[in-house]
């Protein structure tokens, strides 16, 4: 049981010195500075802010009646 | 980068290690280099849900039948309950939400995904795992722990096939591409960190060295709770940071709450789960703490659902538009009503009537259901059309997908909420008899059973639908679903977006 506790109090003293670390190395980094514009890290030149990327498929009806316009065309 | 210029495991895990970084990566190139993996942890999910789906179906059955396949002794509840459970935790929840994060984490590192094989491994130790833990539970090796029913003999594959998965995920933040670390990764990185240390500490308390007496209750709890607060709850809330403001093409409302949100979720939801043992045989203060803590969670949750709510402010519009919103953004209002409600669970009064009744029922299935799985859902929705080049087939079956899950929510929570509740106040009723009581649940649990229904046609069409975009049955791609060539994405930037 010894091991089984030291094993455990190893764990936490770990994952709880790494939450530390971790936040200390995010303030270093500046991982808090220029928010804002840093929530934007997920668009870029080919999504861009205001790009909505997302939509259902075209019904079959709606395809074959763009398909056959194009062919009239 | 070519296989041949790959880097080695060893050249990854070593310190001194300095690897280039890649940098302006074709977002498609990033997508397809995950492509494998991805599908194959998604594919052996679905496989799980409907495994999982029929279990659940047949413990639901049996709450009203009890006589339903009675005869049959690896059908029995005290089987098939657990098998249920399990399957759709680790088989389905687990397995579709590694799927999501090895997808994000390598476009949110910005960098093609290394060592795929390591990760296809993964899945196979994993995925065997699962196959041994199920087939234990069936055959009456189940552990009897809440949450934990795999036999001994099980979890090993399955903390080996985990472990490859955390190991990636670390050496893919240490090699992403420069630049700020996006809330998503936040909660990713902190999942992957969480789950190997409530995975092992549990299996160490409880299975390997159990602790005696009602500590084990408490090591319970604390494992039950935290898995669904800081494995499932993380990855979901990442997915939902990133896919709603992707989809909609507007950042995040407040970038700043995103943090506070983060930081208060990993300050206070460890210490939640004794909150279920209130009235318990435990040492006062461990609920006390445990109250407070939770009361505590409705700063992380009011944040998000603020932050949420006001990035989708102007765009609700989309909704009727966009799979992926429609899935994730229902996903996300039930993590907030969820967490809410457990907040309020923990206070003493409600716990008298709620304890030991379907409200707890209906509260996980709140969690795990409705919040999680409606946004794995969504995810899955967004990301596996860029893996396997077209449009999923059909929009009705998509819809179908999506009314049945929803109805079929609503119909279990009325069912057992209004069951629980007053299941509960007979419960407290001393004049009422347990029979008394326990009969008047029927029409509820039969509810229940009913909404089940919904939610098995439900994901039978999902994984249809999934097998044929496997076969590249789907639509040809075009529509604003895809931007996986820089020429369907310069198209698409000069016309209106098709969605509109």
């Amino acid at each position: 049981m010894l091991l089984v506790t030291t094993i455990i109090f190893l764990m936490m003293a770990a994952f709880g010195a790494a939450a530390v670390v971790a936040l200390f190395w995010a303030a270093r980094d500046g991982q808090f500075k220029h928010m804002e514009t840093s929530a934007q890290v997920i668009f870029d030149a080919n999504e861009p802010v205001g790009a909505v990327t997302d939509s259902f498929p075209p019904s079959q009806k709606k395809t074959s009646k763009t398909a056959s316009k194009e062919k009239q065309s | 980068m070519s296989d041949a210029s790959a880097p080695t495991l060893l050249q990854s895990l070593s310190p001194g290690h300095q690897p280039t970084v890649e940098e302006n990566i074709e977002r498609g190139e990033i997508d397809r280099s995950t492509r494998l993996p991805v599908l194959a942890f998604f594919t052996t999910s679905i496989i799980w849900l409907l495994i999982g789906t029929v279990f659940a179906m047949i413990s639901s059955f049996k709450l009203h039948s009890p006589e339903f396949l009675g005869d049959v002794s690896w059908l029995t509840f005290g089987r098939v309950r657990p098998a249920h459970l399990n399957t759709v935790i680790f088989g389905w929840a687990s397995t579709a939400g590694i799927g999501v994060t090895i997808w994000l984490m390598a476009r949110l590192c910005r960098t093609r995904l290394r060592h795929p094989r390591m990760l296809l491994v993964a899945c196979g130790v994993w995925n065997l795992g699962l196959v041994i833990g199920t087939l234990g539970i069936l055959g009456g090796d189940s552990t009897s722990i809440e949450w934990l029913e795999f036999p001994g003999y099980s979890t090993p594959l399955l903390f080996v096939g985990y472990a490859l998965v955390g190991i990636w995920g670390v050496i893919m933040f240490r090699f992403r591409a420069p630049g700020h670390v996006y809330v998503s990764q936040w909660y990713l990185i902190a999942a992957l960190f969480w789950f190997p240390w409530l995975y092992g500490s549990v299996q160490l308390l409880l299975i390997v060295h159990p602790v005696q007496g009602s500590i084990q209750a408490i090591v319970n709890w604390w494992f039950a709770h935290n898995v669904l607060g800081l494995w499932f709850t993380p990855m979901g809330l990442a997915a939902a940071y990133y896919f709603i403001p992707k989809v909609i093409g507007k950042p995040v409302h407040s970038y700043y709450l995103s943090a506070l949100g983060f930081w208060s979720l990993a300050l206070f939801y460890n210490w939640n789960g004794a909150h279920h043992l209130i009235g318990g045989p435990v040492p006062t203060w461990v609920v006390s703490a445990s109250i407070v803590a939770s009361f505590m969670m409705f700063i992380p949750v009011t944040v998000v659902a603020i932050n949420h709510h006001m990035t989708m402010r102007g765009k609700f519009h989309l909704l009727a538009t966009s799979p992926t919103l429609r899935f994730i953004v229902f996903g996300a209002m039930c993590y907030t009503l969820v967490s809410f409600q457990g907040s309020l669970m923990a206070f003493r009064s409600y716990s008298k009537v709620y304890h030991f009744t379907q409200l707890t029922i209906a509260h996980a299935h709140l969690g795990m259901y409705a919040f999680f799985t409606m946004v794995m859902f969504g995810s899955m929705y967004y990301i596996v059309p860029r893996l396997v080049g077209c449009e999923w087939r059909s929009a009705t079956l998509i819809k179908l997908h999506f009314w049945a899950c929803f109805y079929g929510v609503i119909l279990m929570m009325l069912a057992l909420h209004i069951g629980g509740f007053l299941q509960g106040l007979g419960l407290n009723d001393p004049n009422k008899s347990f029979e008394m009581i326990t009969n008047s649940t029927i029409p509820y649990l039969i509810g229940r059973s009913l909404s089940g229904i919904l939610l098995t046609i439900a994901h039978f069409v999902f994984a249809y639908h999934f097998v044929l975009m496997l076969l590249r049955l789907g639509r040809p791609q075009g529509e604003a679903t895809l931007f996986t060539t820089p020429a369907l994405s310069t198209a698409h930037d000069k016309t209106e977006p098709a969605a509109l």
